[in-house]
């Protein structure tokens, strides 16, 4: 840790200069991960787009529906474009794109907490080790750094305020935060003031850099490393400012995915993809019902619907989706019971993800829970298994599934856990 | 049976008191109705079965005088509303999977519908509705549409489009229009012949956009015996992350369309207003239910500023129903914990259940 008075550079506010500390995964610090390893990785194409349901999406209503039982609410279930596999009505769209999906419905977690369960989920709950793990973007950016586009490694559309999100980094430090876009809207100030010339600019980014390299000769650690480093990224940024450019989207696509908030926001998780994102992570809010759960559900359910519909569909024509892993994630299911105000509450016990693309079986079905949905049947899965297949399933190399902190190494998933080998292609 | 609040005198002697002990139910139901001729006690709910009481005289060993009998079946998902013919002793009931079905409910062995439509509507049908005289039931829900049936045959007579889900109905008291309450908080008056529109009524107080969703609506629209007042159920003012909020009856003057009460009664955890009804001495009495324990059974003159009584021991009520000789009413409550987990008691998940509370009421 830094021993100089002067805060930090991820105390502050998101500017143009906390902006660089994403671009610390470009820089392969090297000090977490052999340098060997990192290079090849970066090579690797490969990207993920993960939707995050925030309060937990009911399994019962979406993936794995049970009609005409005990628990398993008003809805019908329908066909999809794979037959023999049923999803909920309230996936129509979904439904049709399932030739592209595979669905784990044995997921079996161990947190039916908000406060422990979101963490736990992210961060793969690998073994207590005395370190706080990163959240799968954070460990993403650091195994495989950005892509060639030169775009921070891992951005976090989500509602509400952007800024530069550090927690989700965990041990690997403030560098491989998100890059969080409030609202799919770009930094604030992220652009020079239109009263600089380029080159005044240009001037300045030149002093910047020799009192950065002065600067950082002196204190050498993570964070001033990265803050002298990744300009780039941020400048890659600034030149990519088309993708914040509303005008540049058309009127297919703004009705193909809807013009309500989640709508809105894959769609630009679709394009920071396309723009070369290594991982885009894409927030709803509000998926904790647990009172009127069945119309809460009739509502959000179609509001996802619609749009990841949509990205898998385009994911796919664009031949994307052999290279972008896309996974649908909760920190739980939801009860089976249905309470005494029609809700339903944490379900950590039985439910399902569903995921798609690279490295992925389609149009599958893995797993099962038993004929009430109440709890699994055969093998359960926890978060630690569907974190070691996502990491086979972008590449990374089984004997490189370490991290190196500080001369501790550390499995990257619960050491306990494997791949599943059945989702795999 | 009551404690808690009374501001008048006056509800004394409509307060309730509990015949017998309870009717427990292993599943949960959501409404329950007394056949016009107060011979059957029907309830219906997330079994698909039409589940039955038959009435009988009292006796020391069964106070309430109800005994269970064949339920019928044919129904899929959820049985979401359920309506008599004035006469016939038929049930009509529909589902959540868009099934409406006719049958006869007062032959003691169980029997098949005596007609049905299985694809009545897309989707959950979230209301029915007979006419006086028994000639046409209208359903709706979430497909946005309206149809008008024969009663006779279960021919279709009328259908228009709604523009939204459509969550209570009831026929006017003039025979000749239906009354809709919707997702939105808005009621309508239509003209069933040609399904025109004469007139809305705004509820819009049971409407919420909360945390993203779509929430509340008009869930049940009941009118006065003297055809002069309509009531609409449902909530206010969810608050948090659980779309629970304070349970509502908004009480219109049918003429005018003035709003003569909004009842909402209660905290902002006792959730909805499931259903209510008119007492023919003018009071509204409604049940609401939410967390366990919440949510009470209230009895209130639209004309006065109080409610005559709010009972919080009668909690978690999703339906009511007055036994056609006014003197008995029956309360169904929802007997389901909420909890995160497994919750498991002696190693086994168990569902909701249901439980029917009989009891008296006195004369106003």
């Amino acid at each position: 840790m830094s021993k100089s008075p002067l805060c930090r550079p991820h105390e502050h506010r998101l500017s143009r200069r906390r902006l660089l500390g994403v671009g610390a995964a470009a820089s392969g610090l090297g000090s977490l991960l052999s340098p060997v390893v990192a290079e090849e990785l970066r090579g690797n194409d490969r990207q993920v787009l993960c939707i995050w349901l925030d309060g937990g999406m009911s399994q019962l209503e979406s993936w794995d529906p049970k009609p005409n039982t005990q628990f398993g609410g008003p809805f019908r279930a329908i066909p999809t474009s794979v037959p023999g596999i049923n999803l909920s009505e309230l996936l129509p769209k979904t439904a049709q794109q399932m030739h592209h999906l595979a669905i784990l419905r044995s997921v079996c977690t161990q947190d039916n907490s908000h406060s422990a369960g979101v963490a736990r989920i992210n961060r793969g709950d690998p073994k207590d080790r005395g370190v706080v793990y990163p959240y799968l973007g954070s460990a993403v950016a650091k195994l495989m750094g950005p892509t060639q586009s030169g775009l921070p490694p891992y951005v976090w559309v989500k509602p509400g305020s952007g800024g530069f999100k550090t927690d989700d980094a965990g041990f690997l430090g403030p560098a491989y935060g998100a890059l969080a876009l409030g609202d799919a809207k770009p930094p604030a100030n992220l652009l020079p003031h239109s009263s600089l010339t380029s080159e005044d600019y240009q001037l300045r980014q030149e002093l910047r850099t020799r009192f950065n390299e002065r600067f950082g000769q002196r204190r050498l650690n993570d964070e001033v490393a990265a803050d002298t480093s990744v300009y780039e990224i941020a400048q890659a940024l600034m030149r990519r400012m088309d993708l914040f450019d509303e005008s540049q989207i058309s009127a297919k696509d703004t009705e193909r995915y809807g013009t309500h908030e989640l709508g809105r926001h894959l769609l630009m998780g679709r394009r920071l993809i396309e723009a070369g994102v290594r991982f885009v992570k894409v927030n709803s809010y509000h998926w904790d019902s647990h009172g009127d759960h069945f119309n809460s559900s009739d509502c959000l359910h179609r509001q996802f619907d619609q749009p990841f519909a949509a990205l898998i569909e385009d994911l796919a024509d664009r031949s994307l989706l052999d290279n972008v892993l896309v996974i649908v994630l909760s920190e739980f299911g939801r009860t089976p019971r249905i309470n005494s105000h029609c809700g339903r509450d944490h379900w950590p016990e039985a439910w399902s993800v569903a995921m798609a693309g690279c490295g992925l079986q389609k149009g599958a079905v893995v797993g099962a829970t038993n004929a009430l949905g109440t709890f699994i049947d055969g093998q359960e899965h926890d978060i630690g298994h569907l974190f070691h297949t996502w990491f086979q399933a972008l590449g990374i190399p089984q004997d490189h599934m370490e991290y190196m902190n500080h001369g501790q190494p550390l499995p990257v998933a619960h050491d306990d856990c494997s791949a599943i080998s059945e989702l795999l292609s | 049976m009551t404690d808690t609040k009374q501001a008048s005198d006056s509800a004394v002697p409509l307060t309730p008191q509990p015949i017998g002990q309870p009717i427990e139910y292993e599943r949960l139901l959501w409404q329950v109705r007394f056949s016009p001729d107060g011979e059957w006690l029907i309830g219906v709910g997330q079994d698909a079965k039409i589940v039955r009481w038959k009435m009988g005289a009292a006796t020391d060993e069964n106070p309430a005088g109800l005994t269970a009998a064949d339920s019928l079946t044919g129904h899929n998902g959820w049985i979401s509303g359920l309506v008599f013919h004035p006469t016939h002793r038929h049930v009509l009931s529909v589902d959540s999977w868009g099934q409406l079905a006719c049958y006869s409910f007062a032959d003691d062995a169980a029997s098949e519908p005596l007609w049905k439509h299985e694809a009545a509507h897309d989707g959950w049908i979230r209301a029915i509705a007979m006419s006086s005289e028994g000639t046409r039931i209208a359903t709706a829900g979430n497909d946005g549409i309206v149809r008008l049936w024969s009663t006779t045959d279960g021919a279709q007579v009328a259908e228009w489009a709604h523009g939204s889900k459509v969550m209570s109905l009831t026929f006017a008291p003039d025979g000749k229009s239906l009354v809709s309450g919707d997702l939105f908080g808005m009621i309508r008056q239509w003209n069933f012949e040609g399904g025109q529109p004469i007139r809305e009524l705004s509820a819009v107080p049971l409407y919420q956009k909360h945390n993203n969703q779509e929430c509340g609506g008009v869930r049940r629209l009941v009118f006065s015996s003297e055809g002069d007042r309509l009531a609409a159920t449902g909530q206010k003012e969810p608050q948090g992350g659980f779309a629970v909020g304070t349970p509502c009856v908004i009480v219109f003057d049918w003429v005018t369309g003035n709003v003569v009460r909004e009842m909402a009664v209660g905290d902002d955890k006792d959730g909805f207003a499931y259903d209510a009804f008119f007492h023919p001495s003018g009071c509204v009495i409604a049940c609401s239910s939410a967390f366990p324990g919440k949510g009470p059974l209230w009895m209130w003159r639209p004309e006065e500023d109080e409610a005559l009584l709010i009972d919080k021991k009668l909690t978690n009520g999703l339906s009511l129903s007055l036994h056609p000789d006014g003197q008995r009413l029956a309360l169904l409550t929802c007997q389901s914990p909420n909890g995160n987990g497994r919750g498991l008691k002696d190693g086994e998940y168990l569902g909701g259940r249901s439980r029917i509370i009989l009891m008296r009421l006195g004369t106003a």
